[in-house]
């Protein structure tokens, strides 16, 4: 069975995290990684934009600096995601565009790698779907929301778990298009969106990734074996965090 | 000379979810200068400077609009989460405030 590389990274910082998804692409394009899933969390807690979003327009800078979140501005689209270091696990996959499992047309390719979530969600007990473009759902509530990008000759979704969520910090921290509406607008969230802690009543860190681990195993019919990041990868990184991620240039782009 | 000048912005939901939004700034009914910003995915991700560019200098009207957005949707590029008319809505709907 082909094997792929598991990375576990714990938690990082916002800038060293998507200089990490980066560099890990760069590599596994140029086949000098494995095909890789790494599951990751963010500390200090971080907002991560996506590329087309406009920082100002959607977070509240002010608030984060005083709760101490950072922000960052990812390389994918989408939408804001809190990355509650009390809530939210981060996966990403990084494969080489020419893999037979991935399909040439977006849309397919997130089913295809959302199938390794979806999997992971039924092992912890939950009715899971996917739900397109980006999103799973559970009892049609979201439970996750990935982003996906294609550069270098290599693919790169990454993307949330949800497993408990405080949707009032959250938006204390995202601008609403509409601040009369606010109250109104968190209620709304809170019937939209749901975590493994409540749908499950509990939610242990650990098992969420074991599932997920063995989740993308079985949706991708491959074997994960623990690896660490290369050297390469390590210093690719570095220079990523250094001269883009935690650069104003990149993070006030838009 | 139309009711459509200066500094104008708009946020535009398309069906489906993803939100659109864009501030601009119109002089003698041209685009003078123009940024697309939203949860949408587009790629290669660095066209949307492409698209910005090519708007700009383009008469604020829904038909040259439009035909902007045909031709750099015809380009090397492709848009997940809004069509060329999600755009053109966005832009058209742009009002002053």
């Amino acid at each position: 069975m082909e094997e792929w590389r598991l990375l576990l990274t714990d938690a990082k910082d916002a800038f060293t995290n998507m200089a990490i998804d980066e560099a890990v692409l760069r590599q596994v394009a140029e086949k000098k990684s494995k095909n890789t899933v790494r599951f990751f969390q963010w500390v200090p807690s971080t907002v991560s934009i996506g590329y087309f979003q406009g920082i100002n327009q959607e977070v509240d800078l002010g608030v984060c600096k005083n709760k101490g979140v950072d922000v960052v501005r990812r390389i994918t689209g989408g939408g804001a995601v809190f990355h509650d270091y009390n809530g939210e696990i981060t996966y990403s996959v990084a494969v080489n565009e020419s893999h037979p499992k991935i399909p040439r047309d977006i849309i397919d390719s997130y089913h295809v790698l959302c199938g390794g979530l979806v999997n992971g969600f039924k092992l912890l007990g939950l009715n899971a779907e996917f739900k397109p473009i980006n999103d799973i759902v559970v009892n049609n509530k979201k439970i996750s929301g990935s982003a996906h990008t294609r550069r270098f000759g290599g693919v790169l979704q990454h993307g949330t778990i949800l497993y408990d969520v405080n949707i009032n910090l959250m938006f204390s921290l995202l601008k609403v298009s509409d601040e009369k509406i606010r109250d109104k607008m968190i209620k709304s969230v809170e019937e939209r969106v749901t975590s493994i802690k409540k749908e499950k009543g509990n939610a242990d860190k650990k098992k969420v990734i074991d599932a997920m681990t063995k989740g993308f195993e079985s949706a991708l019919d491959i074997k994960l074996v623990k690896g660490e990041l290369s050297q390469e990868e390590i210093e690719i990184a570095e220079e990523l965090k250094v001269n883009k991620y935690g650069t104003k240039e990149w993070n006030f782009k838009r | 000379m139309g009711q459509k000048n200066g500094i104008l912005s708009a946020d535009y939901k398309v069906k489906g979810g993803k939100l659109l939004r864009c501030n601009l700034n119109v002089d003698n009914d041209i685009i003078s200068s123009i940024k697309i910003t939203g949860d949408f995915f587009m790629y290669p991700e660095e066209k949307i400077e492409s698209l910005e560019q090519m708007l700009t200098g383009a008469k604020m009207d829904e038909e040259s609009v439009r035909e902007k957005m045909n031709a750099f949707l015809s380009s090397n590029v492709q848009v997940v989460g809004a069509d060329a008319e999600d755009f053109v809505k966005l832009i058209m709907s742009a009002s002053a405030n």
